[in-house]
Protein backbone atom coordinates (compact mmCIF):
# COMPACT_ATOMS: atom_id res chain seq x y z
CA UNK A 1 0.00 0.00 0.00
CA UNK A 2 1.33 3.40 -0.84
CA UNK A 3 -0.15 6.28 0.86
CA UNK A 4 0.22 10.46 -0.99
CA UNK A 5 0.70 13.09 1.99
CA UNK A 6 -0.12 16.81 0.80
CA UNK A 7 -0.72 19.97 3.03
CA UNK A 8 -3.64 21.54 1.66
CA UNK A 9 -3.26 24.72 0.59
CA UNK A 10 0.29 24.18 1.48
CA UNK A 11 1.88 28.08 1.40
CA UNK A 12 -1.52 29.56 2.82
CA UNK A 13 -1.41 27.07 5.30
CA UNK A 14 2.06 28.03 6.37
CA UNK A 15 1.43 31.85 6.79
CA UNK A 16 -1.53 31.27 8.91
CA UNK A 17 0.56 29.22 11.74
CA UNK A 18 2.09 32.50 12.48
CA UNK A 19 -0.33 34.74 11.33
CA UNK A 20 -3.83 34.15 13.43
CA UNK A 21 -5.46 36.79 11.55
CA UNK A 22 -5.35 35.34 8.33
CA UNK A 23 -7.44 32.43 9.24
CA UNK A 24 -10.91 31.77 8.01
CA UNK A 25 -10.09 34.95 5.24
CA UNK A 26 -9.70 34.95 1.46
CA UNK A 27 -5.95 35.01 1.26
CA UNK A 28 -3.39 34.17 -1.29
CA UNK A 29 -0.04 33.42 -1.47
CA UNK A 30 2.35 35.69 -4.04
CA UNK A 31 4.28 33.73 -6.96
CA UNK A 32 7.61 35.57 -7.55
CA UNK A 33 7.92 39.28 -7.65
CA UNK A 34 4.65 39.44 -6.41
CA UNK A 35 3.13 38.27 -9.64
CA UNK A 36 0.02 36.39 -9.50
CA UNK A 37 -1.85 34.08 -6.88
CA UNK A 38 -0.07 30.45 -6.54
CA UNK A 39 -1.69 29.31 -3.01
CA UNK A 40 -5.35 29.82 -2.32
CA UNK A 41 -7.20 29.58 0.73
CA UNK A 42 -10.48 27.94 0.45
CA UNK A 43 -12.37 31.11 1.39
CA UNK A 44 -10.17 32.37 -1.32
CA UNK A 45 -11.53 29.49 -3.92
CA UNK A 46 -14.69 29.91 -2.92
CA UNK A 47 -14.49 33.78 -4.71
CA UNK A 48 -14.10 32.18 -7.77
CA UNK A 49 -10.89 33.10 -8.25
CA UNK A 50 -8.88 31.24 -10.33
CA UNK A 51 -5.09 30.06 -9.89
CA UNK A 52 -2.97 32.48 -11.58
CA UNK A 53 -5.13 35.31 -11.57
CA UNK A 54 -2.16 38.57 -11.82
CA UNK A 55 -2.14 40.24 -8.49
CA UNK A 56 -2.19 43.56 -9.87
CA UNK A 57 -5.76 43.16 -10.83
CA UNK A 58 -6.82 42.25 -7.46
CA UNK A 59 -5.14 45.14 -5.60
CA UNK A 60 -8.75 47.37 -5.41
CA UNK A 61 -10.12 44.40 -3.60
CA UNK A 62 -7.13 44.24 -1.19
CA UNK A 63 -7.33 48.06 -0.30
CA UNK A 64 -11.21 47.27 0.83
CA UNK A 65 -9.89 44.97 2.84
CA UNK A 66 -11.96 41.72 0.93
CA UNK A 67 -8.08 39.79 0.13
CA UNK A 68 -5.41 39.43 1.84
CA UNK A 69 -2.06 38.26 0.25
CA UNK A 70 1.93 37.30 1.18
CA UNK A 71 4.63 36.74 -0.69
CA UNK A 72 6.33 33.78 -1.63
CA UNK A 73 8.26 33.09 2.13
CA UNK A 74 10.57 30.09 0.70
CA UNK A 75 12.72 29.97 3.61
CA UNK A 76 9.24 29.57 5.80
CA UNK A 77 7.59 26.76 3.27
CA UNK A 78 10.97 25.07 3.54
CA UNK A 79 11.23 24.77 6.83
CA UNK A 80 7.59 23.31 7.44
CA UNK A 81 8.04 20.98 4.61
CA UNK A 82 11.04 19.59 6.10
CA UNK A 83 9.71 19.07 9.71
CA UNK A 84 6.36 17.48 7.62
CA UNK A 85 8.77 15.03 6.53
CA UNK A 86 10.86 14.73 9.25
CA UNK A 87 7.33 13.13 10.95
CA UNK A 88 6.42 11.10 7.70
CA UNK A 89 10.12 9.43 8.21
CA UNK A 90 8.90 8.49 12.12
CA UNK A 91 5.74 7.20 11.15
CA UNK A 92 6.48 5.45 7.90
CA UNK A 93 8.88 2.45 6.76
CA UNK A 94 9.88 4.92 3.74
CA UNK A 95 8.83 8.11 2.24
CA UNK A 96 10.04 9.78 -1.40
CA UNK A 97 9.74 13.32 -0.91
CA UNK A 98 7.92 14.80 -4.86
CA UNK A 99 7.55 17.92 -4.15
CA UNK A 100 7.37 20.88 -1.59
CA UNK A 101 4.34 19.98 -0.42
CA UNK A 102 3.94 16.33 -0.99
CA UNK A 103 5.16 12.75 0.03
CA UNK A 104 4.41 9.23 -0.86
CA UNK A 105 4.80 7.33 2.15
CA UNK A 106 5.22 3.55 2.49
CA UNK A 107 3.04 2.70 5.60
CA UNK A 108 4.21 0.46 8.25
CA UNK A 109 2.86 -3.48 8.59
CA UNK A 110 1.19 -2.78 11.90
CA UNK A 111 -1.04 0.38 9.52
CA UNK A 112 -2.42 -2.76 7.66
CA UNK A 113 -5.52 -3.74 9.54
CA UNK A 114 -7.08 -0.09 9.62
CA UNK A 115 -5.36 2.12 6.84
CA UNK A 116 -7.91 4.80 7.70
CA UNK A 117 -7.20 4.98 11.43
CA UNK A 118 -3.60 5.16 10.78
CA UNK A 119 -3.85 8.06 8.33
CA UNK A 120 -6.23 9.87 10.68
CA UNK A 121 -3.22 9.72 13.64
CA UNK A 122 -0.85 11.14 11.53
CA UNK A 123 -2.97 13.40 9.98
CA UNK A 124 -3.67 14.69 13.62
CA UNK A 125 0.04 14.44 14.31
CA UNK A 126 1.09 16.75 11.49
CA UNK A 127 -1.91 19.43 12.31
CA UNK A 128 -0.75 19.61 15.93
CA UNK A 129 3.11 19.48 15.26
CA UNK A 130 3.25 21.35 12.59
CA UNK A 131 -0.02 23.29 12.41
CA UNK A 132 -0.42 22.28 8.39
CA UNK A 133 -3.73 20.44 7.86
CA UNK A 134 -3.18 17.51 5.09
CA UNK A 135 -4.96 15.38 3.35
CA UNK A 136 -4.27 11.70 2.75
CA UNK A 137 -5.38 8.56 0.61
CA UNK A 138 -4.21 5.03 0.49
CA UNK A 139 -3.40 3.35 -2.81
CA UNK A 140 -2.29 0.23 -4.19
CA UNK A 141 0.09 2.44 -6.71
CA UNK A 142 0.69 5.83 -6.80
CA UNK A 143 -1.27 7.38 -9.58
CA UNK A 144 -4.60 5.72 -7.55
CA UNK A 145 -2.74 7.05 -3.92
CA UNK A 146 -2.96 10.86 -6.01
CA UNK A 147 -6.58 10.47 -6.47
CA UNK A 148 -7.60 8.77 -3.18
CA UNK A 149 -5.79 11.73 -2.03
CA UNK A 150 -8.01 13.80 -3.76
CA UNK A 151 -10.95 12.69 -2.55
CA UNK A 152 -9.40 12.53 1.09
CA UNK A 153 -8.74 16.41 0.95
CA UNK A 154 -12.50 17.02 0.39
CA UNK A 155 -13.73 14.64 4.15
CA UNK A 156 -13.70 16.28 6.93
CA UNK A 157 -11.36 13.11 8.22
CA UNK A 158 -9.02 14.54 5.51
CA UNK A 159 -8.20 10.84 4.97
CA UNK A 160 -9.32 8.36 2.16
CA UNK A 161 -8.64 4.37 1.09
CA UNK A 162 -9.00 3.89 -2.27
CA UNK A 163 -11.72 0.65 -2.13
CA UNK A 164 -10.59 -2.73 -3.78
CA UNK A 165 -12.18 -2.28 -6.57
CA UNK A 166 -12.27 1.40 -7.86
CA UNK A 167 -14.41 1.52 -11.03
CA UNK A 168 -17.21 4.28 -9.78
CA UNK A 169 -14.41 6.51 -8.69
CA UNK A 170 -12.93 6.05 -12.02
CA UNK A 171 -15.53 6.19 -14.54
CA UNK A 172 -16.49 9.89 -12.62
CA UNK A 173 -12.43 10.97 -13.18
CA UNK A 174 -12.02 13.10 -15.92
CA UNK A 175 -8.86 10.85 -17.85
CA UNK A 176 -6.99 14.63 -17.92
CA UNK A 177 -6.97 14.42 -13.84
CA UNK A 178 -5.20 11.43 -14.10
CA UNK A 179 -1.68 12.01 -12.59
CA UNK A 180 0.61 11.74 -15.71
CA UNK A 181 -1.90 12.56 -18.23
CA UNK A 182 -0.36 15.44 -19.99
CA UNK A 183 -2.31 18.62 -21.43
CA UNK A 184 -1.57 17.73 -25.20
CA UNK A 185 -2.66 14.04 -24.82
CA UNK A 186 -6.86 13.95 -23.85
CA UNK A 187 -7.26 15.45 -27.81
CA UNK A 188 -5.92 12.32 -29.26
CA UNK A 189 -7.18 10.48 -26.29
CA UNK A 190 -11.12 11.94 -27.10
CA UNK A 191 -10.65 10.81 -30.59
CA UNK A 192 -10.29 7.08 -29.37
CA UNK A 193 -13.12 7.65 -27.03
CA UNK A 194 -11.14 7.43 -23.63
CA UNK A 195 -12.81 10.33 -21.31
CA UNK A 196 -12.68 8.86 -18.11
CA UNK A 197 -9.83 7.34 -16.31
CA UNK A 198 -11.99 3.76 -16.31
CA UNK A 199 -11.62 4.25 -20.08
CA UNK A 200 -7.87 4.39 -20.10
CA UNK A 201 -8.23 1.73 -17.16
CA UNK A 202 -9.41 -0.66 -20.15
CA UNK A 203 -8.42 0.24 -23.29
CA UNK A 204 -6.36 -2.11 -25.24
CA UNK A 205 -2.52 -1.91 -24.24
CA UNK A 206 -1.97 -1.40 -28.69
CA UNK A 207 -4.38 1.71 -28.36
CA UNK A 208 -3.31 3.32 -25.02
CA UNK A 209 0.62 2.72 -25.99
CA UNK A 210 -0.17 4.55 -29.42
CA UNK A 211 -1.19 7.57 -27.99
CA UNK A 212 1.00 7.98 -25.30
CA UNK A 213 3.96 5.05 -25.61
CA UNK A 214 4.89 3.34 -22.80
CA UNK A 215 4.61 6.34 -20.48
CA UNK A 216 1.07 6.19 -21.24
CA UNK A 217 0.95 2.63 -20.68
CA UNK A 218 2.28 2.46 -17.26
CA UNK A 219 -0.57 5.00 -16.25
CA UNK A 220 -3.28 2.24 -17.42
CA UNK A 221 -1.40 -0.32 -15.82
CA UNK A 222 -1.09 2.15 -12.09
CA UNK A 223 -4.73 2.73 -12.75
CA UNK A 224 -4.94 -0.95 -12.79
CA UNK A 225 -3.97 -1.71 -9.33
CA UNK A 226 -0.30 -2.49 -10.99
CA UNK A 227 2.95 -0.15 -9.31
CA UNK A 228 4.73 0.71 -12.20
CA UNK A 229 6.20 4.00 -10.76
CA UNK A 230 9.86 2.84 -10.10
CA UNK A 231 10.63 4.00 -6.39
CA UNK A 232 12.59 7.47 -7.93
CA UNK A 233 15.75 8.65 -5.34
CA UNK A 234 14.27 11.94 -5.91
CA UNK A 235 17.32 13.41 -3.52
CA UNK A 236 19.87 12.07 -6.23
CA UNK A 237 22.08 13.85 -8.06
CA UNK A 238 20.32 16.53 -10.20
CA UNK A 239 20.77 16.22 -14.49
CA UNK A 240 21.15 19.81 -14.37
CA UNK A 241 21.86 22.42 -11.86
CA UNK A 242 20.42 26.23 -12.72
CA UNK A 243 19.57 29.34 -10.99
CA UNK A 244 17.60 32.58 -12.47
CA UNK A 245 14.99 34.70 -11.51
CA UNK A 246 13.27 37.62 -12.67
CA UNK A 247 14.12 40.94 -11.49
CA UNK A 248 11.64 43.04 -9.73
CA UNK A 249 11.71 45.62 -12.11
CA UNK A 250 12.81 45.17 -15.33
CA UNK A 251 16.42 46.18 -15.27
CA UNK A 252 18.74 48.61 -17.77
CA UNK A 253 22.36 49.04 -16.29
CA UNK A 254 25.14 46.52 -16.88
CA UNK A 255 25.68 46.29 -12.98
CA UNK A 256 22.59 44.82 -12.24
CA UNK A 257 23.10 41.96 -15.29
CA UNK A 258 26.60 41.41 -14.01
CA UNK A 259 25.81 41.57 -9.79
CA UNK A 260 22.41 39.21 -10.47
CA UNK A 261 24.38 36.57 -12.56
CA UNK A 262 27.22 36.73 -10.53
CA UNK A 263 24.36 36.30 -7.51
CA UNK A 264 22.93 33.00 -9.07
CA UNK A 265 25.77 31.69 -10.05
CA UNK A 266 27.41 31.62 -6.80
CA UNK A 267 23.44 29.79 -5.76
CA UNK A 268 24.32 27.35 -8.67
CA UNK A 269 27.75 26.58 -7.17
CA UNK A 270 26.55 26.19 -3.82
CA UNK A 271 23.72 23.67 -4.93
CA UNK A 272 26.94 21.79 -6.91
CA UNK A 273 29.23 21.61 -4.24
CA UNK A 274 26.06 19.88 -2.07
CA UNK A 275 25.75 17.74 -4.45
CA UNK A 276 29.98 16.99 -4.70
CA UNK A 277 29.74 17.49 -8.29
CA UNK A 278 31.95 19.94 -10.59
CA UNK A 279 30.47 21.67 -14.13
CA UNK A 280 32.84 21.57 -17.15
CA UNK A 281 31.18 24.80 -18.06
CA UNK A 282 27.49 27.05 -17.94
CA UNK A 283 25.09 28.77 -20.48
CA UNK A 284 24.70 31.84 -19.10
CA UNK A 285 21.69 34.05 -20.65
CA UNK A 286 19.47 37.22 -20.19
CA UNK A 287 16.11 37.66 -21.33
CA UNK A 288 14.84 41.17 -22.68
CA UNK A 289 11.95 42.34 -21.54
CA UNK A 290 8.64 42.89 -23.53
CA UNK A 291 5.62 44.17 -22.71
CA UNK A 292 3.27 41.60 -23.12
CA UNK A 293 5.65 39.11 -21.74
CA UNK A 294 7.99 36.26 -23.86
CA UNK A 295 11.38 38.81 -25.23
CA UNK A 296 13.79 37.18 -26.63
CA UNK A 297 17.09 35.25 -25.26
CA UNK A 298 20.03 36.40 -24.91
CA UNK A 299 22.48 33.67 -24.54
CA UNK A 300 26.52 32.61 -24.05
CA UNK A 301 28.06 29.46 -23.62
CA UNK A 302 31.20 29.52 -21.23
CA UNK A 303 33.60 25.79 -20.87
CA UNK A 304 35.59 26.22 -17.61
CA UNK A 305 39.06 25.50 -17.91
CA UNK A 306 38.72 22.61 -16.15
CA UNK A 307 35.13 21.31 -14.47
CA UNK A 308 35.06 23.19 -11.46
CA UNK A 309 33.41 23.70 -8.21
CA UNK A 310 34.67 27.09 -7.49
CA UNK A 311 32.80 30.16 -7.74
CA UNK A 312 35.76 32.61 -8.12
CA UNK A 313 36.94 30.51 -10.98
CA UNK A 314 33.49 30.53 -12.51
CA UNK A 315 33.32 34.07 -12.15
CA UNK A 316 36.45 34.93 -13.98
CA UNK A 317 35.32 32.83 -16.91
CA UNK A 318 31.58 34.20 -17.23
CA UNK A 319 32.93 37.76 -16.76
CA UNK A 320 33.84 38.61 -20.46
CA UNK A 321 30.48 36.81 -21.58
CA UNK A 322 28.25 38.95 -18.99
CA UNK A 323 29.67 42.17 -20.76
CA UNK A 324 28.93 40.72 -24.22
CA UNK A 325 25.38 40.46 -22.87
CA UNK A 326 24.59 43.79 -22.19
CA UNK A 327 23.05 46.38 -24.70
CA UNK A 328 22.88 49.94 -23.84
CA UNK A 329 19.48 50.78 -23.70
CA UNK A 330 17.67 47.37 -23.41
CA UNK A 331 15.37 46.46 -20.94
CA UNK A 332 15.93 43.06 -19.04
CA UNK A 333 12.88 40.97 -17.29
CA UNK A 334 15.07 38.14 -16.03
CA UNK A 335 19.02 36.11 -16.26
CA UNK A 336 20.37 33.12 -14.94
CA UNK A 337 22.80 30.66 -15.39
CA UNK A 338 22.14 26.62 -15.86
CA UNK A 339 25.61 23.99 -15.57
CA UNK A 340 26.32 21.35 -18.15
CA UNK A 341 28.53 18.31 -18.23
CA UNK A 342 28.04 17.68 -14.92
CA UNK A 343 30.83 15.00 -13.12
CA UNK A 344 31.68 13.40 -9.75
CA UNK A 345 35.17 14.99 -9.17
CA UNK A 346 38.10 12.31 -9.66
CA UNK A 347 36.94 11.52 -13.15
CA UNK A 348 39.43 11.38 -15.44
CA UNK A 349 39.74 14.58 -17.14
CA UNK A 350 42.64 17.00 -18.49
CA UNK A 351 43.83 19.16 -16.02
CA UNK A 352 44.98 22.80 -17.08
CA UNK A 353 48.85 23.42 -17.26
CA UNK A 354 48.53 26.68 -15.70
CA UNK A 355 45.76 26.40 -13.32
CA UNK A 356 48.23 27.81 -9.92
CA UNK A 357 46.23 26.52 -6.62
CA UNK A 358 45.77 22.99 -5.92
CA UNK A 359 42.83 21.36 -5.63
CA UNK A 360 42.54 20.94 -2.36
CA UNK A 361 43.04 24.54 -1.52
CA UNK A 362 40.58 25.68 -3.54
CA UNK A 363 38.12 22.91 -2.10
CA UNK A 364 39.28 24.04 1.41
CA UNK A 365 38.18 27.74 0.81
CA UNK A 366 34.63 27.03 -0.52
CA UNK A 367 33.79 24.29 2.03
CA UNK A 368 34.71 27.20 4.70
CA UNK A 369 32.54 29.68 2.62
CA UNK A 370 29.53 26.87 2.81
CA UNK A 371 30.39 26.28 6.45
CA UNK A 372 29.79 29.82 6.83
CA UNK A 373 27.05 30.49 5.35
CA UNK A 374 25.33 27.22 6.47
CA UNK A 375 26.13 28.80 10.17
CA UNK A 376 25.58 32.63 9.69
CA UNK A 377 22.60 32.55 6.81
CA UNK A 378 22.89 32.46 3.62
CA UNK A 379 24.85 35.23 1.47
CA UNK A 380 26.85 36.24 4.55
CA UNK A 381 30.13 35.40 2.79
CA UNK A 382 29.99 36.36 -1.11
CA UNK A 383 32.03 37.41 -3.94
CA UNK A 384 32.23 41.13 -4.18
CA UNK A 385 31.21 40.58 -7.94
CA UNK A 386 27.74 39.91 -6.52
CA UNK A 387 27.90 43.34 -5.66
CA UNK A 388 28.20 45.49 -2.71
CA UNK A 389 25.33 48.43 -2.98
CA UNK A 390 21.42 48.32 -2.89
CA UNK A 391 20.44 45.21 -4.76
CA UNK A 392 17.85 46.87 -7.14
CA UNK A 393 17.71 44.09 -9.32
CA UNK A 394 16.60 41.59 -6.12
CA UNK A 395 13.53 39.69 -6.56
CA UNK A 396 10.12 41.90 -5.13
CA UNK A 397 8.45 40.43 -2.03
CA UNK A 398 7.26 43.52 -0.73
CA UNK A 399 4.46 41.28 1.46
CA UNK A 400 7.10 39.22 3.03
CA UNK A 401 6.12 38.12 6.39
CA UNK A 402 8.90 37.14 8.79
CA UNK A 403 10.77 33.85 8.49
CA UNK A 404 10.59 32.82 12.48
CA UNK A 405 11.75 29.38 11.94
CA UNK A 406 15.22 29.74 10.19
CA UNK A 407 16.15 33.49 11.56
CA UNK A 408 16.43 34.26 14.94
CA UNK A 409 16.46 38.15 14.31
CA UNK A 410 12.61 37.41 12.81
CA UNK A 411 11.28 35.32 15.37
CA UNK A 412 7.64 35.44 16.10
CA UNK A 413 6.82 37.89 19.50
CA UNK A 414 4.54 36.78 22.25
CA UNK A 415 3.32 39.58 24.69
CA UNK B 1 19.81 16.03 16.77
CA UNK B 2 21.41 14.44 13.21
CA UNK B 3 25.09 15.91 12.97
CA UNK B 4 26.60 14.52 16.22
CA UNK B 5 30.04 14.22 15.69
CA UNK B 6 31.70 10.82 16.21
CA UNK B 7 34.76 10.46 18.42
CA UNK B 8 37.17 7.65 18.38
CA UNK B 9 40.48 7.71 19.20
CA UNK B 10 43.79 7.13 17.19
CA UNK B 11 46.86 5.77 17.86
CA UNK B 12 49.87 5.91 15.51
CA UNK B 13 52.68 4.49 17.91
CA UNK B 14 52.83 4.46 21.78
CA UNK B 15 49.93 3.42 24.44
CA UNK B 16 46.56 3.48 23.88
CA UNK B 17 44.90 6.34 25.57
CA UNK B 18 43.48 5.43 29.08
CA UNK B 19 40.81 8.30 28.34
CA UNK B 20 39.40 6.43 25.13
CA UNK B 21 37.07 4.36 26.52
CA UNK B 22 35.25 7.01 28.44
CA UNK B 23 35.30 9.40 25.50
CA UNK B 24 31.88 10.73 25.03
CA UNK B 25 29.97 13.44 22.71
CA UNK B 26 30.24 16.92 24.57
CA UNK B 27 26.87 17.82 26.17
CA UNK B 28 24.71 19.88 23.34
CA UNK B 29 21.79 22.60 24.49
CA UNK B 30 19.39 21.41 21.48
CA UNK B 31 19.70 17.48 23.14
CA UNK B 32 18.50 19.02 26.35
CA UNK B 33 16.13 21.72 25.34
CA UNK B 34 14.51 20.35 21.93
CA UNK B 35 13.08 16.89 22.53
CA UNK B 36 11.18 17.05 19.43
CA UNK B 37 13.07 19.35 16.58
CA UNK B 38 9.94 18.74 14.35
CA UNK B 39 7.18 20.38 17.15
CA UNK B 40 9.42 23.22 18.54
CA UNK B 41 9.68 26.59 17.59
CA UNK B 42 11.28 29.56 18.88
CA UNK B 43 9.61 32.78 19.97
CA UNK B 44 10.76 36.27 21.38
CA UNK B 45 8.77 37.75 24.84
CA UNK B 46 7.90 40.99 24.64
CA UNK B 47 6.75 43.11 27.79
CA UNK B 48 6.88 41.76 30.94
CA UNK B 49 2.95 40.29 31.53
CA UNK B 50 4.58 36.69 32.63
CA UNK B 51 7.79 38.66 34.61
CA UNK B 52 6.62 37.00 37.91
CA UNK B 53 6.98 33.76 36.28
CA UNK B 54 10.32 34.29 35.64
CA UNK B 55 9.56 35.46 32.06
CA UNK B 56 11.26 38.81 30.88
CA UNK B 57 10.82 41.45 28.29
CA UNK B 58 13.68 39.94 25.77
CA UNK B 59 13.61 36.46 26.48
CA UNK B 60 13.30 33.34 24.20
CA UNK B 61 10.89 30.95 24.58
CA UNK B 62 11.36 27.09 23.48
CA UNK B 63 7.72 26.03 23.22
CA UNK B 64 6.48 22.66 22.11
CA UNK B 65 3.85 22.56 20.03
CA UNK B 66 3.31 18.73 20.49
CA UNK B 67 2.57 18.47 24.06
CA UNK B 68 -1.33 19.60 25.16
CA UNK B 69 -2.65 22.14 27.73
CA UNK B 70 -2.60 21.25 31.30
CA UNK B 71 -3.98 23.23 34.67
CA UNK B 72 -0.86 25.32 35.65
CA UNK B 73 1.23 25.10 32.00
CA UNK B 74 2.67 28.10 30.75
CA UNK B 75 0.94 28.33 27.12
CA UNK B 76 1.33 30.00 23.97
CA UNK B 77 -2.23 30.91 22.88
CA UNK B 78 -3.34 33.61 19.64
CA UNK B 79 -5.91 35.79 21.45
CA UNK B 80 -7.76 38.53 18.89
CA UNK B 81 -5.00 37.66 16.47
CA UNK B 82 -2.29 38.25 18.73
CA UNK B 83 -0.37 36.03 20.45
CA UNK B 84 0.31 35.77 23.84
CA UNK B 85 2.16 34.12 26.76
CA UNK B 86 0.54 33.40 29.64
CA UNK B 87 -0.52 30.74 32.39
CA UNK B 88 -3.55 28.09 31.29
CA UNK B 89 -5.92 27.40 33.86
CA UNK B 90 -9.03 25.40 33.44
CA UNK B 91 -11.20 24.24 36.44
CA UNK B 92 -14.29 24.64 37.62
CA UNK B 93 -14.66 28.35 36.53
CA UNK B 94 -13.58 27.08 33.16
CA UNK B 95 -10.66 28.15 30.93
CA UNK B 96 -8.63 31.31 31.43
CA UNK B 97 -4.97 32.81 30.54
CA UNK B 98 -3.62 33.78 33.55
CA UNK B 99 -0.60 36.60 33.46
CA UNK B 100 2.36 36.40 36.09
CA UNK B 101 1.86 40.43 36.78
CA UNK B 102 -0.84 41.87 39.14
CA UNK B 103 -0.85 44.81 36.36
CA UNK B 104 -2.57 42.72 33.72
CA UNK B 105 -6.05 41.32 33.38
CA UNK B 106 -6.97 37.26 33.38
CA UNK B 107 -8.22 36.56 29.99
CA UNK B 108 -11.39 34.55 30.93
CA UNK B 109 -12.36 32.39 27.34
CA UNK B 110 -16.10 32.09 26.62
CA UNK B 111 -18.13 29.91 26.74
CA UNK B 112 -18.19 27.72 23.56
CA UNK B 113 -15.21 29.86 22.56
CA UNK B 114 -12.42 27.32 21.36
CA UNK B 115 -8.59 28.41 22.66
CA UNK B 116 -6.30 29.08 20.18
CA UNK B 117 -3.11 26.98 21.14
CA UNK B 118 -0.18 27.58 19.54
CA UNK B 119 1.74 25.17 21.53
CA UNK B 120 3.42 24.80 25.70
CA UNK B 121 6.57 26.54 27.03
CA UNK B 122 9.29 24.57 28.21
CA UNK B 123 12.17 26.61 28.75
CA UNK B 124 12.69 29.98 29.14
CA UNK B 125 16.24 31.21 28.25
CA UNK B 126 17.52 34.65 29.64
CA UNK B 127 20.58 35.86 28.42
CA UNK B 128 22.40 38.74 30.86
CA UNK B 129 24.56 40.53 27.85
CA UNK B 130 22.01 40.36 25.27
CA UNK B 131 21.60 42.11 22.22
CA UNK B 132 18.20 42.74 21.01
Amino acid sequence: MIGLVDGNNFFVSCERVFNRRLVGRPVAVLSNNDGCCVSRSNEFKALGIPMGTPYFQLKAREASGELSFCSSNYELYGDMSRRIISILREEAVDVEQYSIDEAFIFPPTTAAADYLAYGRRLRDKILRWVGIPCGIGFAPTKTLAKIANHIGKKRPDGVFLMPDDPTEILAALPVQEVWGVGRRLPLKLRAERILTAQHLRDAPDDTIRSIGGVTLLRTAMELRGIPCHEERDYDADPDSISCSRSFGEPATTAEALAESLAAYTAQAAAKLRRHGLLAAGCNIYAQIFASGGGGDFLGRTVVFSAPTDATNEMLRAIREEVDALYIEGTRYRKTGIVFFGLEKPGTAHQTDLFDASPPAEKSRLYATVDALNARYGKGKVFSAAQGLGARSWHMKRQKLSRRPTTRWDELMTVR
Amino acid sequence: MSSKAKISGSVVAGFPSPAEQYLEPPLDLNELLVKRPAATYFVRVEGDSMVGAGIRDGDLLVVDRSLRPADGDVIIASVDGDFTVKTYRRDKDGVRLEPANPEYPVIPLRPGQELDYFGKVTACIHRFARKR
